[in-house]
């Protein structure tokens, strides 16, 4: 069975610094995916270029056997995005935002309208229907970009930091929709650096470091007997920061 | 005094930090120009009748109070156009201090006065006391001297007040779209301001009324003391000076409220939507677009900008009895449309990102219909309507604007893609909403572009109509409908390779290294070569064209109207070398400023020298 996902030798670099170094992964059908690292560990570039929105300076990425840059029309139908901190069409509501990107992949005027419906309605933006994508909050906004990304029915669900800044109840109900996808045969990859989210939600698990793949697998093969964030620490190599105290914090 | 200090300070060392090697330039040629202009402010103090009493001629004072109107101007409506003004210090870094609000206005309002513009500005206001030198003894010198402090104080106020009641207004559409106005109408009184000058001199002189309101208004009150002084009207001059005293502190409050305004948060705008009714792809962007057009505040202020540019600049001749130009009005404002909106995608920022992610929808397209569809009704309603007014000519204008609306929506998106200022993203802008973007020297730079470019889409329409007349309108429609479809085919297609590029740009905000090695980057030039470039680049057209070619045009056709050209004012054998003299200047500073920035192709020995190390 091919892979939802296959990312092979991608690299990076801006400048000087080596962003992302060689990558591999393979998210199978199905997979729940974790990406965890620290800040800066190169998640975001790495699932930027898997999806076409970056240009690799090496390697290629394939979803569902299409290659992202030589067949991007296959390629980009099969996925739904959601990236970090992008803009979105600012000026419109979350209706007009759902149904302009509808219609732009194509789908029939009706089903735009019966989908967008729904998922404002799930997502519980439908209360704010006359408020701009610029007025959203901060968790407004990862709502409005996870509809964007589950509107045309995608097979796989790319989703960077899908639940920071969002609040517990909406995080929930984020989380059931995931794990409804999933159930329904469809693939996801997330990345995160709360462990504990990974934890409970993913079936996989790869570790970036420094723009390298540390570890991936199954969570019970990456996290061994003890918890995922202790073999993230010991994967990473983090010095014991923790023990040292601010002397002048204490009184 | 300690805050205030300390702020001062503050500005010094962001000043100092931020000052790379491009930024120094530009503070150099600022500076140069600046100097130029207060230069200029000073010799007016020389020159025309000192004595207010004669009739008729040009009074040095009104000569005086018609430049310090011209400097508040600048200092008002200046920062509205690079956008926000000089944000080196934002109030909003200082609201966890929790100063109170006139210690904050005072405190930055001192770490204004560290600058080129407040010192160049100190240079042109010494005029005053040139000018009482002029009118009469010691004491007008010595009434002169704080006129020219308050006077500093008070155009510094002035521009922070504008500024923040700017950043307030344009939170509204009402705000952008007065912006947008007051804007387009200065900035076309600057290029026509000739206009007045040549109808003063048909009535010999500034007119009473008109010199009159010029002492009026704040700029002129410095003068007006002086003045007084020299007529011995103590009372008058105390008046001044009291006055600009007051307003200072009325000033001073105002921005103080202004500051606590702007450091609270915008209010949502909650208005009933009307649906979408596209049914395609290339509908579902034209929608998008338009309700763009209509909600963003950036656009609603370029279309306003653009129409009250074009109307003021064409109407403005009305002031000297002509209407020729009235029936162009819509030519000008396509085109200025155009060039206000040349950096259409980096105005909107990552949100790019969703057209690489959907291959396969016509972005460009739709782009180019509903910029259509916003200025085309208007450019064509300003045309039909100023050729009403003065009764034809009919063909030219027309074939003008229908070959200008094709040729702008082409060059639009092409030069957007290609040209890319990176854009600061609509829901990351601060305080002002129109600061679209961090570089505005590139965003000027691209709208310069587009009216060079654009205006070269509307040559052929522009000849045909003018020797064979409706002809011309069919070449405008034909060539406006093949710039729409190549150039946007070449947008398309440039948009499908460099996709990606461009949202990495977008979200770095840097342009990407420079590839090819045949221009040096301003940045590796030594200082002394940064400084010839500037200078060159930016003060090079000055000698070459007003003061060298049209100086030596205007000899040739034997007019009279001595204006600013230089050649005009000398004795006669030498007007001719001067013109010479001026166009060699102009060349040489072009040349050098070429030499310094082009990289010479490297000969062969040393390009295989390189290709072995």
């Amino acid at each position: 069975m091919t892979a939802a996902l296959e990312i092979a030798g991608l690299s990076k670099a801006f400048g000087e610094k080596v962003a992302v170094d060689h990558v591999d992964l393979t998210v199978p059908q199905g997979s729940f995916y974790g990406l965890v690292g620290q800040n800066g560990a190169g998640k975001t570039t790495t699932l930027a270029m898997a999806v076409g929105l970056l240009r690799p300076d090496s390697g290629g990425a394939r979803i569902f056997g299409a290659d992202v840059w030589s067949d991007p029309d296959t390629a980009k139908a099969l996925v739904g995005v959601l990236p970090d901190g992008l803009a979105m069409p600012e000026r419109l509501t979350g209706r007009e935002v759902l149904t302009y990107l509808g219609l732009l992949r194509g789908l029939s005027k009706d089903v735009v309208a019966e989908r967008a419906g729904e998922l404002l309605e799930v997502l519980e933006l439908d209360s704010a229907e006359n408020t701009l994508v610029i007025e959203y909050s901060t968790g407004m906004r990862k709502k409005i970009g996870l509809a964007t990304a589950l509107l045309h029915a995608p097979r796989l669900l790319v989703l960077d930091e899908p639940f920071e800044a969002v609040d517990p109840v909406s995080a929930t109900t984020i989380k059931g929709i995931l794990r409804g996808f999933v159930a329904g045969g469809g693939s996801v990859v997330l990345s995160s650096h709360v462990m504990a989210l990974v934890e409970q939600l993913c079936d996989h698990v790869g570790v970036i470091d420094e723009g390298r793949v540390a570890a991936a697998g199954t969570l019970e093969e990456v996290r061994g007997s003890g918890s995922l964030e202790d073999a993230f620490v010991e994967l990473v190599g983090a010095s014991g920061a923790g023990a040292k105290e601010l002397t002048w914090l204490s009184r | 005094m300690v805050v205030a200090l300390t702020m001062a300070a503050m500005k010094v060392a962001v000043l100092r930090n931020s000052m790379n090697s491009q930024k120094a330039g530009l503070v150099v040629a600022g500076a140069v120009l600046g100097l130029i202009l207060a230069g200029g402010t000073i010799a007016v103090a020389f020159v025309g009748d000192p004595d207010a009493g004669s009739v008729t001629g040009w009074h040095t004072g009104d000569l005086l109070a018609a430049a310090y109107a011209v400097w508040m101007l600048g200092w008002i409506f200046g920062p509205v156009f690079i956008g926000g003004g000089d944000e080196t210090l934002r109030p909003e870094y200082f609201t966890l201090v929790g100063l109170r609000p006139r210690r904050l206005a005072f405190g930055l309002l001192t770490a204004s006065f560290i600058g080129v513009a407040p010192a160049v500005s100190l240079v042109a206001l010494a005029a005053l006391v040139v000018f009482g030198v002029r009118v009469g003894s010691a004491v007008p010198v010595l009434i002169a001297l704080p006129a020219v402090l308050l006077s500093l104080v008070v155009f510094v106020l002035l521009s922070r007040v504008a500024t923040a009641v700017m950043g307030l207004a344009l939170r509204s559409r009402v705000g952008a779209i007065a912006a947008g106005l007051s804007n387009g109408v200065i900035l076309a009184a600057l290029g026509q301001g000739w206009v007045f000058f040549v109808a003063f001199q048909q009535v010999g002189g500034i007119p009473p009324t008109a010199s009159a309101i010029l002492r009026y208004l704040p700029s002129g009150w410095g003068l007006a003391a002086v003045e007084a002084a020299a007529q011995g009207q103590w009372p008058r001059a105390a008046a001044a000076l009291a006055a600009m005293c007051l307003l200072i502190v009325l000033l001073l409050g105002a921005w103080a409220a202004l500051l606590t305004r702007r450091t609270s948060a915008a209010r949502p705008s909650v208005r009933g939507r009307r649906p979408m009714t596209a049914a395609s792809p290339q509908g579902a962007v034209v929608a998008k677009e338009l309700r763009t057009w209509t909600r963003d505040l950036v656009r609603n202020h370029q279309l306003t900008f653009a129409l009250a540019y074009a109307v003021f600049f064409t109407s403005c001749m009305l002031f000297m009895g002509m209407n020729g130009l009235l029936p162009y009005t819509g030519a000008v404002f396509v085109l200025m449309a155009g060039a206000m909106s040349a950096n259409l995608y980096g105005t909107d920022g990552t949100v790019l990102w969703l057209t690489l992610m959907t291959p396969g929808a016509s972005e460009v397209r739709g782009r180019q219909w509903a910029w259509l569809l916003t200025v085309g009704p208007v450019g064509l309603a300003l045309t039909v309507a100023g050729a009403a007014i003065t009764g034809g000519p009919w063909p030219l204008p027309l074939a003008l604007t229908a070959a200008l609306l094709g040729g702008a929506a082409g060059i639009v998106p092409l030069i957007s893609v290609y040209a890319l200022v990176p854009g600061i993203d609509p829901h990351r802008r601060g305080g002002n909403p129109l600061r679209s973007s961090e570089d505005d020297g590139s965003l000027t730079g691209l709208a310069y572009a587009v009216i060079g470019l654009g205006g070269l889409t509307g040559v052929p329409a522009g000849l045909v109509a003018s020797s064979y007349g409706w002809p011309g309108v069919v070449v405008g429609l034909v060539t406006g409908a093949l710039c729409v479809w190549g150039l946007g085919a070449l947008a398309e297609s440039r948009l499908r390779s460099h996709g990606p590029e461009l949202l990495q740009m977008m979200r770095t905000g840097k342009r990407p290294e420079s590839q090819s090695g045949r221009w040096k980057k301003f940045d590796d030039l030594p200082k002394r070569d940064q400084i010839i470039a500037t200078v060159g680049w930016s003060l090079g057209a000055i000698p070459l064209f007003p003061q060298g070619i049209v100086a030596g045009v205007q000899k040739a056709n034997g007019t009279t109207e001595k204006s600013w050209f230089l050649a005009l004012h000398v004795p006669d054998p030498w007007a001719w070398p001067v013109v010479v003299f001026m166009v060699l200047l102009g060349i040489a500073m072009y040349g050098g400023a070429l030499w310094v920035s082009y990289r010479p192709r490297p000969k062969k020995e040393e390009a295989v020298a390189a290709a072995a190390a």
